[in-house]
């Protein structure tokens, strides 16, 4: 009756594994058996993420690539043989009241969170079609929202744009791709301890303004939304596709 | 444990399921058992409650039987206040009787609403109030909601108005029941096979209905829900509250 996350035999890549969420999802899919494919611009980081892996008695492969160069990230996928998963994760914020947004600010966060997260699962899909089993061993996209994917929330026009475009992209997707046994979902965190996190939260006053907001009244971990991406990528979600799994400890709740 | 993906495991907690002689309780029910979790069944039929024994027995877990209808309101909560242990309800039992707008029957209509919606809410309640009496540290609610919660379907207005009604108690609970660290979320499912909705999917007209609204093209199983509320129950979806886990092969991403 009760399935387990088994990812044994798969092929996951993820996008932006090089820190925080990217490198929590790639390490926990690597725990339930996958064979990871880490994809970050900075060689360092992508070396101490293979290191753990390793060290975890998981496989990895790791490439330098910037998710925003279609023609390198190409290059990457002919280097791959099959591909069963991907964790759509790479993506940046930066933070102004919408009166004052640089346009390089808007371009740069669009490109990154938008333009690459659509060009990086088109890409994936097309290689994860082609798999000759499919119809029997199911495909799985997750993206990487946020809770502003789901509500609006002051500073972060340009990431509510963009996320919220992301929930549209992935029910769009979920709709083509089910006649390919591919599933597409999202996890829409609230905030999460990782690097990026812990620099706005700096300022005291905006983490208590933000922790307020939180029902449960902590921050999520890397391995809250870790574990519920290893959960959409197998087989224990098997039926669940086109939707979000919302792991805000209740902020979208209110 | 691993570095970032959690598990899946109940040992040593206690749930109560009611309805779980049939369909969907049942597998819940047998699901959280072999996660580790002992088992109070709530059911009216103790043939059923007595076979489902059997079952939870080979798990090697506890297991209690209430011959309860859950209409009855005194009855259940004489019950649920003499219960020792208790970290996680899986608000179940359910009914319908689909009929179109214009000939709904007032009977019909109570009966759906009295178990769906005012039951739903007194075991809730009992519940709650009985894992704080315990001095739990975490405890999880999931009710049984379904894609009715979410859109409307043919013949489903009175289900869908006790499933939108399930819903919004839904996030209200997971506001109210956060500062005692009691998550609270549902489950959404497409129609599931179950011996409630067999005689449904054996009209040719239906099972063509269910198909072509399902993009994923299968029909959803218990185990598929299943497996949905023990990660809920467990605490690997610990900051998951206040929200639904889809599972309808794409149904309403459409």
């Amino acid at each position: 009756m009760l399935k387990k996350i088994n990812l044994k035999g798969k092929t996951a890549l993820v996008t932006g594994a090089g820190k925080g969420l990217g490198k929590a999802c790639a390490i926990a899919l690597a725990e339930a058996g996958a064979k990871v494919i880490i994809i970050s611009r900075t060689l360092s980081d992508l070396n101490k993420v293979n290191k753990i892996i390793k060290k975890t008695k998981g496989t990895s492969k790791s490439f330098i690539c910037d998710v925003t160069d279609v023609n390198a990230f190409k290059t990457v996928l002919t280097k791959i043989n099959k591909l069963d998963i991907l964790v759509n994760n790479a993506g940046n914020n930066r933070p102004e009241h919408f009166t004052k947004v640089k346009k390089k600010n808007m371009e740069y966060m669009t490109d990154l969170n938008m333009k690459a997260v659509f060009n990086i699962a088109q890409l994936c899909s097309q290689k994860m079609v082609k798999f000759k089993n499919r119809k029997k061993v199911g495909g799985s996209i997750i993206h990487m929202s946020s809770q502003l994917g789901k509500v609006g929330c002051e500073g972060r026009n340009v990431y509510n744009m963009n996320k919220f475009g992301v929930e549209g992209l992935a029910r769009g997707m979920a709709c083509e791709l089910a006649k390919y046994n591919i599933r597409v979902n999202t996890v829409c965190p609230t905030f999460v301890e990782t690097p990026m996190v812990k620099k706005f939260f700096k300022n005291k006053e905006f983490k208590n303004k933000m922790l307020k907001k939180i029902p449960l009244g902590r921050v999520a971990k890397e391995s809250d939304v870790a574990t519920a991406v290893a959960f959409l990528a197998a087989d224990t979600s098997e039926m669940i596709t086109g939707t979000s799994l919302v792991i805000d400890g209740g902020w979208t709740a209110q | 444990m691993g570095l970032f993906l959690k598990d899946i495991n109940l040992k040593g907690k206690t749930a109560l399921v009611t309805g779980a002689t049939k369909g969907l309780g049942r597998g819940a029910a047998i699901a959280i058992a072999q996660a580790g979790g002992n088992i109070v069944a709530v059911g009216r039929n103790q043939l059923e409650l007595n076979s489902l024994e059997k079952i939870i027995k080979k798990f090697k877990v506890k297991y209690k039987s209430i011959n309860c209808d859950v209409n009855n309101y005194n009855k259940i909560k004489s019950y649920i206040l003499n219960l020792k242990s208790l970290d996680i309800l899986v608000n179940n039992a359910g009914t319908n009787i689909p009929e179109p707008f214009l000939k709904v029957k007032k009977t019909s209509m109570e009966t759906i609403l009295n178990v769906n919606t005012k039951a739903v809410f007194n075991v809730a309640q009992l519940c709650a109030n009985q894992i704080i009496k315990l001095k739990k540290k975490n405890g999880s609610i999931i009710n049984i909601s379904s894609i009715f919660g979410i859109v409307a379907g043919q013949k489903r207005t009175v289900y869908s108005m006790t499933k939108f009604g399930v819903e919004g108690l839904t996030k209200g609970m997971a506001i109210d029941l956060a500062k005692y660290n009691i998550r609270v979320n549902s489950v959404c499912p497409n129609i599931v096979l179950t011996p409630r909705t067999k005689k449904y999917f054996a009209n040719k007209t239906y099972n063509k209905y269910i198909k072509e609204n399902t993009p994923l093209n299968k029909v959803v199983t218990v185990s598929d829900v299943a497996t949905s509320i023990v990660f809920l129950a467990s605490e690997a979806s610990s900051m998951i509250t206040g929200t639904s886990i889809i599972i309808d092969g794409g149904w309403t991403a459409k």
